[in-house]
């Protein structure tokens, strides 16, 4: 009964009788997390190491049963959708409902700890936003980068990059873009059983299989039976801002970036 | 003990009379006179259940479990004509592990939770539906799954996710008795088929992850009272005890969430363990934790231990060794074995002669960074420095194993046997962590170093007698399915991207797959009905079947 009533409210079909209880029904309704110091997030790290961290990993990171949850979710955005899918689980999926014995303010905790690791605690930059969107310019990441819609396609939309990286992520992604390459960016060059080379993203691959996207924008599905050859790269396509950009040019790109949240959009 | 029948009765939708009803998908496939489909099962059946190969009569095939089908309608030579038949859409929540039963033309399959249904096994087309109702006090690790049941007469046996075992009647679906095996609160859950030996069945419990106390226990086939428990970790007044410090064997775990095997001529059950607890922090149970992470060697007549092989000693990577005990006789060092077979979770294949428990061979067949070798007793040498940290240690396999519970398969006419091996990694970390009971209790956890689509999975095929790798099929990303072998000369399996998949049993060579959309998760299994071979697959939450189209 408890769970049905939280899921109720956190969808936000507010009830009078649930309008009157207790500071963790209110926080329910409104979506909104109370539970957000550093005492919270410790406390929600805890929580998440023996409940989550089968699945998801120690430190969220994705594991073989789960995905990764340090670059955003995939069932919902805000505090109020994770409390329902922590609480409650997902239909058709692996991801179960907390423990009974789990309070509210357990689950608002791990909010508190997920959202630390997804830039959700915020810190101040030293670099200037403003100044930064210059520097984005003149390094021409539009080409390959879209803000808004405004951009290439050839990298990852950064419209609320800042929601999901930190400022110290950020700069050691434009320094050591090699470091942290998603597959979903890995590359592909392979050469057709006729000859046809082919060089793009990779769009996707398993055991048969594989799809690129190439420099031209054209799609290519291969069965790997077919082709002769078959190359992974798994380093960045980005090159390294370290020697391009000074210091404070570096900085001023991160304050803009970071700036770039769900909360703005 | 709990007597539903009369409710459930009322519940369940009317029995379909025992008739054939004309659904082959052709009507050339039609059999050319009428008979009544399904038989009550003998324990003479069970024992010699290879000799009736158009049946799949136990939950890995036969007491062997080496989920080996001797149908060789389907070959390596006409696998790549093969057809879907049929599909039945589980109305399940969670992904499907299950192998059914078929019996004369009837198959029985479970879904998740804890359901039932019996099929035409020729058309997909439906007899009844059991559905158990689930309790409330749920507490379980890994999903809401149910890999299947076990028959002896006109009884089905069934685990339930809230840790009872129940047995409904084959030809109506009714229940005929219900007992909880272990409280649910605790932690403690059932998932895995149970096994039937002479007048009992045999089945095990989990609950690795929630501080349990492991035990195999045997139930009357007829009432559903319990005739012998045998505890996975042993009391204060038995040996092994003082492998455990202090009271940790209380919360130990040594689960035995998969099914078992049996040889009848040495009336042996034999039976793998799970991981102690807490998984990841073994500072709280010093010691070689008897007998998780093993596999024991029970009296069918009593479950006393008759004999134990621990392949982990002080497991602290979660690598349970509740795989399916692979039984085959056969040659080893020039002299006719009667062999277990072991592609154990910590990424090493065993040969244990079953009938002593000796240790016979061990080789890694999968990537592993955690033991330098086995000594002359089968006890790892561990490479230092590989145990959990605060700060994280990476070591091979993963968390999840060179292999898991996934079934593996031997062909006796190949003599191989085939495991769906993973080459992965993980990053092991250490918790303080204090057992609450019915609470997750595993002292830390891990973290996969690199992203998944860095390391594969492998059918891998190895020989009995060296631990050699005679060949492999590489499969992208990781599987999690089981593998089944037949006399055709066809090693099926499948993969997490939806493909179910043939290949050939002495070489490795593709034959034919065929993309099913969804992750397969569970293991191959084979029958025969009106004279035509059907291999069956889940794949997930629909189960499909191939054939040669005529």
């Amino acid at each position: 009964m408890l769970v049905r009533t939280l899921r109720i409210t956190a969808l936000g079909l507010f009830t009078t009788v649930l309008a009157v209880t207790s500071p963790l029904s209110v926080s329910a309704q409104e979506g909104t997390n109370i539970f957000t110091t550093g005492r919270d997030v410790q406390a929600g790290e805890t929580l998440f190491d023996r409940h989550c961290s089968r699945c998801h990993g120690i430190g969220g990171t994705g594991g073989e049963r789960g995905p990764d949850l340090t670059s955003g979710f995939q069932r919902t955005s805000t505090d109020g959708g994770l409390f329902v899918v922590i609480r409650e689980g997902v239909a058709n999926t692996e991801m179960l409902g907390i423990a009974r014995d789990q309070g509210d303010q357990a689950v608002w905790q791990v909010i508190a700890y997920l959202r630390s690791l997804t830039g959700g605690v915020r810190v101040e930059v030293p670099g200037d936003a403003a100044t930064g969107v210059d520097v984005y310019a003149r390094a021409d990441c539009a080409t390959c980068h879209a803000v808004d819609a405004v951009g290439g396609l050839d990298g990852p939309d950064l419209s609320t990059i800042g929601s999901r990286r930190s400022p110290s992520e950020l700069l050691a992604d434009l320094v050591d873009p090699d470091e942290r390459v998603q597959p979903d960016w890995w590359s592909m060059r392979v050469t057709h059983r006729d000859g046809t080379t082919v060089e793009g993203r990779r769009m996707g691959e398993g055991t048969y299989t594989v799809r690129i996207l190439d420099v031209e924008g054209r799609m290519w599905s291969f069965e790997k039976g077919d082709l002769a050859q078959s190359e992974r790269v798994v380093t960045s396509t980005m090159p390294s801002y370290a020697s391009e950009l000074s210091r404070e040019e570096l900085e001023d790109l991160v304050a803009y970036l970071y700036g770039l949240t769900r909360i703005d959009r | 003990m709990k007597e539903f029948a009369i409710l459930t009765l009322l519940l369940v939708a009317p029995p379909a009379s025992a008739q054939v009803v004309p659904g082959s998908i052709s009507p050339e496939n039609r059999s050319n006179s009428a008979a009544p489909s399904f038989n009550p099962v003998t324990n003479e059946s069970l024992i010699n259940s290879d000799a009736q190969p158009q049946n799949w009569l136990h939950y890995s095939g036969n007491y062997s479990s080496q989920r080996y089908s001797g149908l060789d309608q389907v070959n390596a030579g006409n696998a790549s004509q093969l057809e879907m038949q049929w599909a039945f859409q589980l109305r399940a929540l969670d992904r499907a592990e299950t192998t059914p039963l078929v019996v004369d033309g009837v198959m029985f399959v479970t879904e998740a939770p804890s359901n039932v249904i019996a099929l035409d096994a020729r058309t997909g087309e439906q007899y009844w539906r059991y559905n158990y109702p689930l309790g409330d006090e749920l507490n379980f690790c890994c999903g809401r799954n149910n890999r299947g049941v076990a028959i002896l007469g006109d009884r089905l046996f069934m685990s339930t996710l809230d840790a009872h075992l129940v047995a409904i009647d084959a030809r109506t679906g009714s229940l005929l008795w219900d007992v909880e095996v272990a409280p649910a609160d605790l932690g403690y859950s059932k998932t895995a088929a149970p096994l039937v030996v002479g007048d009992m069945v045999i089945t095990g419990i989990a609950g690795g992850e929630y501080g349990i106390r492991g035990f195999v226990d045997a139930y009357d086939v007829q009432t559903g009272e319990r005739v012998w428990r045998f505890w996975t970790i042993p009391g204060p007044d038995q040996p092994g005890n003082e492998t455990w410090a202090g009271d940790s064997w209380m919360t130990g775990g040594a689960g035995t969430w998969m099914t078992g095997s049996y040889d009848p001529d040495l009336n042996l059950i034999y039976w793998g363990t799970g991981n102690p607890g807490p998984d990841w922090n073994g500072d709280v149970r010093l010691g070689d934790n008897l007998y998780s992470s093993a596999v024991v060697a029970l009296n069918a007549d009593t479950g006393e231990l008759v004999w134990h092989f621990q392949f982990t000693p002080h497991d602290v990577h979660d690598w349970d060794a509740t795989q399916i005990p692979l039984l085959a006789n056969t040659d080893f060092a020039g002299e006719q074995r009667k062999l277990m077979l072991w592609p154990n979770r910590n990424a090493w294949f065993y040969a244990i002669d079953r009938e002593t428990g000796r240790f016979l061979l061990g080789q890694p067949y999968a990537r592993q960074t955690w033991a330098e070798r086995m000594d002359e007793d089968g006890r790892p040498v561990r490479i230092p420095n590989t145990f959990p940290t605060l700060e994280g240690t990476t070591v091979s396999p993963s968390i999840g194993g060179g292999s898991n519970w996934w079934s593996p398969s031997y062909s006796p006419k190949a003599d191989l046997a085939y495991v769906m091996a993973y080459d992965g990694e993980t990053t092991f970390f250490k918790r303080e962590e204090e057992y609450i009971a019915g609470d997750r209790f595993t002292g830390g956890g891990g973290q996969t170093p690199n992203p998944q689509d860095t390391y594969y999975s492998a059918l891998r095929a190895i020989s009995p007698q060296s631990g050699e790798i005679i060949w492999e099929y590489p499969v992208q990303p990781r599987s999690t399915a089981g593998v089944m072998s037949t006399a055709g000369d066809i090693v099926f399996s499948g993969t997490v991207d939806g493909y179910f998949f043939a290949v050939n049993a002495y070489t490795g060579e593709e034959l034919w797959y065929v993309n099913l959309g969804s992750r397969v998760h569970s293991g191959p299994m084979s029958y025969m009905v009106d004279g035509r071979q059907y291999v069956g697959i889940a794949a997930g939450n629909v189960y499909y079947t191939f054939a040669l189209d005529d």
